[in-house]
């Protein structure tokens, strides 16, 4: 399908999201859209597929001017979209979330859940993205749900595919895969709109890389471009994309975890007895494959989840199965891999969300009652440090984009007096800049002697990261290596293949 | 503005403190050992209840006479609070994660030892036996308002729309239902105008919080106060001079054939106004529609999360109209099966049964099948607090009244295991 944006613009109050923004994409053509965290994407994408309504400007679907009431309308139209968050029910099945508007029916408009099932497992089947359809979604860790919404895209054959960061969490087989997907549906004429922060995947599967800052098309070039150039593109300043560490002086461990056992929602023992130390100064990565317990491990040492035995020492306290208040008050820094659902009140102001855990403290309480000036001023002075990109800090969270909402949680949790940081996904959805930034701010923090455990699906940011690596593989700790190590040899350990 | 109305937070089983199940045993154990304390001991040593069952306004159509059936008050009660502390214990020990069933049977057997204790011979009461089968049969006619409230309540929560109006649109229901009958003698024209001044006030609720996004709980509690402010002005200005626009026929039972001669549970169950039957009918109705249905599952998508149902093209807007729309009739309905029950509408004769729905709508977990377990528990319960008034126990009746609220309290503190209402449940919704 072809697809032409004329002279898009979308307005939130006096802020421009998007300004007189022109596009094509051509029948099989993979078309990659770059750029800053809040430059205007996914309201772009919304736009498309009806979920938002443009101020002004036209679409048209094979030279056809459309206007889509609704999104329901887009995807009989034949668009399919991977949303940047999630539009899934938590307490639906897989089967159910895919269906969700096209369900099959039996006879007095029952669900037809047996053809549903069988639909799910084929479509898995097809494109390789293994998932149970009977599975509820809210007990499935972050990467399997964003399979589960590539699937709901890929479920109605459309001939406009949207991809808002559909790579965020996967791991990079699962991406190469569905790169592979991307790249055989473009060979059948479909067209695709893929956005990422990752440049080597726009290098890699990308037709044409079109630049958007601040709500305007900067450029379109070619794939060909190094990356370094696509980033300075983006950001409009040069970007240091190698994390420059000094050599690490670890001290005393601040975390010990003694053969902890967790289990997952559904009462299944997926940590089978950790161990692990991170010391001061140090920071210590967790590699693995989605689903081999790093979730669960993550949640039980921020006291979300119960720790069946074993035990989880902080700074020296021991925080085994303490309230999650407790284990913050105790030192813990934690960015949680969901941001909207575990870090952030969407409904809130930014500043309210920067002081989530620390509002009951002096300087932003006083006897009981809240002191607003020091709220707004440290919201103020950390949206500056951290580049939160927002019209006001007052506005609510959820109205910023995604990257922007994953700075806030971080900006918080790096902003307050640390024993020890862990973080899941902490650049999940952030642009290049925005990845430098934290970095840098993971690692000076780290020189200052904080333990730092990172835990993350993208191999770089381990290896980039880690003073050492663990590599979880089934619940199990399958070794703790240098980052000298080769890719291949941890690809190994991550399937769970020992050192001969 | 989608992305910034609240997305669901679930809480995940985990999370659920176990102290809080610890909690439910030891109220359930205090509440075995007030039992043991007030009902046993409270009881003198030869003190005695009798009972009967056979129906007394029916008695000559049934085949059947149970006698009487006279135990002694002491051990009896004694044994009832013995098995309360049995399970208040086992759900100390094991803490299984799903206590609402022993809790409700602890609360059913809480409310036979008051009502053995409260008659018992010699005894303040000076009634000679109770009629159980009456008891069932009184208690049915509350427990079928109380299911029409919260029917009413589960179609409107699943699509995320609070309906705490329930009892005004029983008002309306009540008092136009009265107006009809009297004037036609016809139940059924009566069941349809209270559904429709039941729809009209859900449709006043759906606009105002889905058009212009008010709080639904203050427009809620308007409607409420609007409907018996306004019905204490009709009732006044119309019923009153003319009384036989409200001569308070009660609607006539149809047994079921054959089922009614079943002993106890047919004069309660199959020998009803067509209002129960209807009842029933609803609620099936409702649990397949909303759990078997492509149409269920859409609702239910929009009170969890309505941005991922309009993402797939589910009118938000047109669903949550339709079904609070839908909501208010059943609602209206219920009030109609009221006024058929209790005769002459008066004012303020609903008397809070709306909340009471609502309540059972909580402990029932915002499902149909939930609510009628609730419903009958709390219609038991509300049926005693009139019948111990006329039984003339030293207790007060207020004291029992407040049984249903503080059990669901002890639900909605998330006492009694995990209680989620749907995610969106009352957070409007809005589109870009
Ligand atoms: N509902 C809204 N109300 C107000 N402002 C909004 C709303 N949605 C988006 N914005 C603003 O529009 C801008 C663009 O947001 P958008 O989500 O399109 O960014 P993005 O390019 O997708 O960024 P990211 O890479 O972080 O996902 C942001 O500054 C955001 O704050
Ligand atoms: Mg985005």
């Amino acid at each position: 399908m072809r697809v032409e944006l004329r002279g898009i613009t979308k307005r939130f109050g006096s802020f421009t999201a998007n300004d007189a923004i022109d596009l094509i994409v051509e029948p099989g053509q993979i078309h990659c859209l770059l750029g800053e965290n809040g430059a205007g994407k996914s309201t772009l994408m919304n736009i498309v597929f009806g979920l938002m309504r443009a101020d002004e400007g036209e679409i048209l679907l094979d030279n056809q001017p459309v206007r889509f009431s609704n999104s329901g309308d887009a995807v009989r139209r034949g668009i399919g979209m991977v949303h940047q968050h999630f539009m899934l029910v938590p307490v639906f099945s897989v089967a159910e979330n895919v269906v969700l508007g096209f369900e099959p029916t039996k006879s007095l408009g029952r669900l037809d859940r047996r053809r549903a099932h069988s639909e799910i497992r084929a479509l898995s089947e097809k494109f390789g993205l293994e998932v149970d359809p009977e599975a509820l979604v809210e007990n499935l860790p972050v990467g399997l749900q964003q399979r589960v919404e590539i699937l709901k895209a890929l479920s109605h054959d459309a001939e406009l595919l949207i991809l808002d960061e559909p790579t965020a969490v996967l791991t990079p087989q699962e991406i190469d895969s569905l790169m592979d997907i991307m790249r055989s549906l473009a060979d059948d004429g479909k067209s695709i709109l893929f956005i990422t922060h990752k440049l080597k995947e726009v290098r890699a599967v990308g037709d044409v890389i079109t630049v958007i800052r601040q709500g305007k098309i900067i450029d379109s070039v070619p794939p060909t471009r190094s990356e370094g150039e696509l980033a300075s593109l983006m950001v409009g300043r040069d970007v240091n994309l190698k994390v420059t560490k000094e050599a690490v002086h670890a001290g005393d461990p601040v975390l010990e975890l003694r053969d902890v056992v967790v289990r997952d929602d559904r009462g299944i023992t997926v940590v089978k007895g950790v161990s692990l130390d991170v010391r001061s100064g140090e920071i210590l990565a967790i590699a693995g494959v989605q689903g081999n317990g790093q979730t669960e491990l993550v949640e039980a040492i921020a006291g979300l989840r119960r720790v069946e035995s074993g035990t989880i020492t902080l700074g020296g306290r021991d925080v085994t199965n303490r309230t999650p208040r407790q284990i913050l008050d105790a030192g813990l820094g934690h960015v949680p891999e969901d941001r909207q659902r575990d870090g952030l009140v969407l409904s809130m102001s930014v500043e309210d969300n920067l002081v989530l855990n620390t509002s009951r403290r002096a300087p932003f309480a006083r006897r009981g009652t809240r002191n607003l000036a020091a709220v707004t001023a440290n919201a103020e002075e950390l949206a500056q440090r951290f580049d939160v990109r927002t019209t006001s800090v007052k506005s609510p969270t959820g109205s910023l984009s995604g990257g922007n909402q994953q700075k806030v949680i971080v900006a918080r949790e790096l902003s307050r007096p640390l024993t020890c940081f862990i973080a899941a996904q902490p650049t999940r959805g952030l642009d290049v800049g925005s990845i430098e930034y934290v970095h840098r701010q993971i690692v000076e923090q780290r020189n200052g002697g904080l333990g730092v455990l990172i835990v993350s699906s993208e191999l770089d940011e381990v290896l980039a990261l880690g003073d050492r690596i663990a590599v979880l593989f089934d619940g199990g700790v399958m070794g703790v290596v240098e980052p000298t190590m080769s890719r291949e040899e941890i690809g190994m350990l991550m399937a769970g293949v020992g050192p001969s | 503005m989608t992305d910034v109305a609240i997305t669901s937070t679930s809480t995940r089983s985990d999370v659920v403190p176990h102290g809080r199940t610890r909690a439910i045993g030891v109220l359930m154990i205090i509440v075995g050992v007030f039992s043991a304390w007030a009902f046993g001991l409270g009881s003198v040593a030869d003190a005695h209840s009798a009972f009967t069952f056979t129906p007394v306004n029916v008695s000559s159509a049934v085949p059947w006479s149970l006698g009487q059936l006279t135990v002694l008050t002491r051990p009896t009660n004694l044994v009832l609070a013995l098995l309360m502390i049995g399970l208040g214990v086992e759900v100390y020990v094991r803490r299984p994660s799903a206590p609402l069933v022993r809790f409700s049977i602890v609360a059913a057997l809480f409310l036979i030892a008051l009502l053995f204790w409260a008659c018992r011979t010699p005894g303040p009461a000076q009634v000679p036996f109770v009629n159980l089968t009456s008891v069932l049969i009184g208690s049915s006619a509350i427990a079928m308002v109380l299911i029409y409230g919260s029917l009413s309540g589960v179609m409107c929560e699943r699509a995320g729309v609070v309906n705490i109006a329930i009892e005004g649109q029983f008002i309306a229901g009540a008092f136009f239902g009265s107006m009809i009958d009297s004037t036609t003698h016809s139940f059924l024209l009566a069941a349809l105008v209270g559904a429709l001044s039941g729809a009209a006030l859900g449709w006043i609720l759906a606009f105002l919080a889905i058009r212009y996004l008010s709080d639904q709980i203050i427009v809620g509690v308007v409607i409420v106060t609007m409907m018996s402010g306004l019905s204490s002005y009709l009732n006044l200005q119309i019923l009153t001079p003319y009384p036989n626009l409200n001569v308070g026929n009660i609607a006539s039972n149809i047994g079921v054939p054959l089922l009614d001669k079943i002993p106890i549970i047919g004069p309660t169950l199959f020998n009803e106004s067509g209002f129960f039957y209807l009842m029933a009918v609803l609620v099936a109705a409702v649990s397949f529609a909303l759990f078997k249905t492509r149409w269920g599952l859409r609702v239910r998508a929009v009170g969890e999360h309505p941005q991922a149902a309009e993402s797939v093209g589910i009118n938000v807007a047109r669903t949550r109209y339709r079904n609070v729309v839908l909501g208010g009739t059943i609602a209206g309905v219920g009030g109609v099966a009221f006024m058929a029950t209790q005769g002459q509408f008066q004012v303020g004769y609903t008397s809070g049964l709306g909340y009471v729905a609502l309540a059972a709508l909580i402990f029932g977990r915002w499902k149909p099948s939930g609510a009628v377990v609730a419903s009958i528990i709390f219609g038991l319960s509300a049926y005693l607090v009139n019948a111990l008034q006329s039984y003339n126990v030293p207790l007060s009746s207020e004291i029992i009244g407040m049984f249903p609220y503080i059990i669901t309290i002890a639900v909605v503190a998330g006492l009694i295991g995990r209680v989620r209402p749907p995610a969106a449940d009352g957070v409007p919704y809005r589109r870009d």
